[in-house]
């Protein structure tokens, strides 16, 4: 029964987990992500700044098809 | 042992699948029943996806998991992301399935349901899956580069010319169609319209939340504007029982039209975070669920089809458009079996987030797969219904009359029982004051949908709320299209503008936005104008011209993938992307060629506007109706020219790649692959991302 419930809460975890990347609730943690491995210089963005510099690029360039 | 039974297995999906067709194709009498369609289609799929993906993925282009992707060498969080499989298949198949799918079908339903289901079913298992995925493929091999460049760099500079100039010619006809689908949807629908409406405050309050309140919390915000958009599809039905209320959201079709223009012009030039993004996330969620609890319904319901598998109207004289089976059963379908417009996803954003090589296979054919899935499901909701209904709805009145009784008595001559009150009945029970000549598509696959669904939940009471949903979810993702193609488009004059006159060509100006904005609106808002006013429904004349320039981007892509195979010294299996590309040039060039000279009014552009030229010189043009019909005159010639400029396209195309493979094949150019050079992966076998904390 604990092996049932174990394996629920990990495949809920798995779903939740895919359907904040797929719809994109989880980016700036992504971000977040590979800038600390890059250690890149520039200025790290505010989640303010990410997500309208994202849908600002997104929005450029054919994302949606007929 | 495990071999032997994994064979058995195979073998019985196969067997299944090919009985499923064969029922398909050769019963007569009884109505089918749509379980066949469910389980030809998914059989097909299996074997094209376990057999054909995995020979190109290993012969034609040996994916090598050990090549470092794009997304990781330039990962950076942004662009560059390398994401789990499912969720980018996800994606991936969000940003491909658009209105063209539903839309299509249902169009192609005038011919029976026979060959909008094979061509669906086969055309995507050998051409539309192979050329998302080889696509896909080689924008991975290149750093993530884009069809535009990849034609300029492994075909010709004018090769990624004509590619550039598809890209806008197949933008501005697909907005101007899909705006079409629209304004008769609405029209004189006081219940659609409130609730498509609805959608602007909601979007924006959402846009407002996403922006100040809670940066970037997509899920949440999303899922509270469904839970406000699915109240307003049930509020609407009080905004059309009120005179004053109804009165004030119902519009003509001029009307509508000039709504949608101003609609898109705003939604082009604010800023993007306001409107067009929390639209699409609305839009991404409703059409989601919508699809799959459209495949739950057929399932659950499992409706027989009361369409022939063949009418009499292969024979081109079809109300709904006018054209034999061949070409025009493959031009009206499209997006389900074929698209071009699929090869920009291929090469935009999915490469860049492809975490391995093998990957490829399930993102770019599986998802395609998917979509001819939902192209399917739509020929079964069309089908589903009496062939009667669905001409009434369909056909324009200056073919079947305007009146219930005149749509009866025509549409009952042509071997389809219809009567008048079934009619009346119907637009009543689905809460429209009338469905008659509604083109386009949009209202008669709400119909089926409604039926499918209130036949699941709710029955008859229900049936106007799941019709107006289903009629919301058609128009809210239609306009998502509208909005981003807008802007896309927008980006695309700016930077050709940006060529001619450099200051439009800076995309902060606001004077060369508003500019190249009216510029793209007023391309496709002209197209669109026509089509509300053309007498055979606009549908007739405009979604050819769109699928004529779907199926040039699809000869671009195929024509790019094919020079790439063969400097990649694949020539023993270039059929496998020459043979798809040869049928898309002959079906697009004799559509074109119909199009423009065909003697049928009712098909060719030029005889058309002859036809109209000689009433007025006849005089059976009343005054009044004078400059109108000359506006007509235009418009057919203009279309006239519009495809045969397409048909030309594909022609230069096709000369420039065949020298191209002449000169390569007779070793009199060398075949220079631009691929970026290779890097060894760093990450382990089995790595699902779980480094990033990804799983």
């Amino acid at each position: 029964m604990r092996r049932v419930a174990k394996f629920a809460k990990r495949s809920l975890g798995r779903f939740w987990r895919g359907l904040r990347e797929w719809c994109g609730d989880a980016s700036y943690e992504r971000y977040l992500r590979a800038k600390g491995r890059q250690n890149a210089e520039q200025r790290t963005l505010t989640p303010e700044e990410f997500y309208v510099e994202q849908i600002n690029r997104r929005y450029s360039r054919p994302n949606r098809c007929c | 042992m495990k071999s032997v039974l994994k064979f058995i297995v195979w073998l019985c999906v196969a067997v299944a699948g090919a009985g499923a067709l064969a029922t398909i194709a050769l019963h007569r009498g009884e109505p089918l029943n749509a379980t066949w369609f469910v389980v030809a289609a998914v059989c097909c799929y299996m074997v094209a996806y376990r057999l054909y993906s995995a020979f190109i993925a290993a012969r034609l282009l040996a994916l090598d998991d050990t090549r470092a992707t794009p997304a990781e060498i330039h990962d950076d969080g942004r662009d560059f992301v390398p994401t789990n499989k499912w969720v980018l298949f996800g994606h991936h198949f969000a940003a491909i399935a658009g209105p063209g799918p539903l839309v299509g079908p249902t169009l192609a339903a005038q011919f029976g349901y026979l060959p909008g289901t094979l061509w669906l079913i086969l055309g995507a298992a050998v051409a539309g899956c192979v050329q998302d995925f080889i696509i896909l493929f080689c924008s991975i091999r290149r750093d993530g580069k884009t069809l535009g460049q990849m034609a300029r760099e492994e075909v010709s500079a004018r090769g990624g010319f004509i590619a550039q100039i598809a890209v806008l010619a197949i933008m501005v006809i697909l907005l101007a169609v899909v705006a079409l689908v629209v304004v008769n949807a609405l029209k004189s629908s006081p219940w659609g319209t409130f609730t498509l409406a609805m959608t602007i405050p909601i979007a924006l309050l959402l846009g407002v939340y996403l922006r100040f309140i809670r940066p970037g919390r997509v899920l949440e915000a999303s899922l509270f504007g469904v839970a406000l958009v699915l109240i307003a599809v049930v509020a609407g039905q009080w905004v059309a029982a009120s005179p004053s209320w109804a009165q004030a959201f119902t519009f003509g079709g001029v009307s509508l039209a000039f709504i949608i223009i101003a609609y898109g012009f705003a939604a082009a030039v604010l800023p993007v975070w306001l409107l067009l993004a929390p639209r699409d996330y609305l839009s991404a969620f409703i059409k989601t669920g919508a699809i799959f609890s459209l495949a739950a319904g057929i399932l659950f319901v499992r409706p027989h089809m009361m369409m022939p598998p063949l009418t009499r109207f292969i024979d081109g004289s079809g109300p709904v458009f006018a054209g034999k089976i061949f070409p025009f059963c493959f031009i009206t379908i499209a997006c389900g079996a074929i698209s071009g417009f699929h090869s920009l996803i291929s090469s935009g954003t999915t490469p860049k987030m492809i975490l391995r090589e093998s990957h490829a296979r399930s993102i770019g054919y599986g998802a395609m797969l998917l979509e001819s899935f939902v192209g399917v499901m739509a020929m079964v909701a069309a089908c589903a219904m009496p062939p009667g209904i669905y001409f009434a709805i369909n056909s324009p009145a200056s073919i079947v009359g305007g009146t219930p009784d005149a749509a009866a008595a025509t549409i009952s001559s042509w071997g389809y029982h219809l009567d008048a009150q079934t009619m009346t009945n119907l637009a009543h029970s689905v809460g429209e004051q009338t469905l008659l000549n509604r083109a386009g598509g949009a209202p008669s696959l709400a119909v089926g949908m409604a039926q499918i669904f209130s036949n699941t939940i709710g029955g008859d009471r229900l049936l106007s709320i799941w019709y107006h949903f289903a009629i919301m979810f058609e128009a809210l993702f239609i306009l998502t299209v509208l909005d981003a193609g807008t802007r896309v488009g927008r980006f695309m004059v700016q930077e050709l503008g940006g060529r001619v006159w450099k200051p439009l060509g800076r995309t902060g100006w606001m004077p060369g936005i508003l500019l190249s904005s009216a510029i793209i609106v007023g391309l496709w808002g002209y197209f669109l104008h026509q089509g509300v006013v053309d007498p055979l429904g606009g549908i007739n004349s405009l979604w050819p011209l769109f699928g004529i320039a779907n199926q040039l981007l699809a000869a671009v892509a195929l024509v790019v993938a094919t020079t790439i195979l063969l400097k990649m010294k694949r020539l023993r299996w270039i059929w496998v992307t020459l043979a798809p590309m040869a049928w898309l040039v002959a079906v697009t060039m004799t559509a074109s060629y119909q199009k423009i000279f065909d003697a049928n009014p009712n098909l060719g552009f030029l005889s058309k506007a002859s036809a109209l030229a000689a009433q007025i010189a006849a005089g059976q043009i009343p005054a009044a109706k004078i400059a109108e019909t000359h506006r007509l005159i235009f418009n057919q010639r203009l279309d006239a020219a519009v495809t045969g400029v397409l048909a030309l396209m594909i022609l230069v195309l096709l000369v420039e790649a065949l020298a191209q493979w002449y000169a390569i094949l007779s070793s009199r150019r060398e075949a220079v692959l631009h691929e970026a050079p290779y890097v060894a992966t760093k990450w382990a076998e089995g790595f699902t991302g779980a480094a990033h904390g990804d799983d």
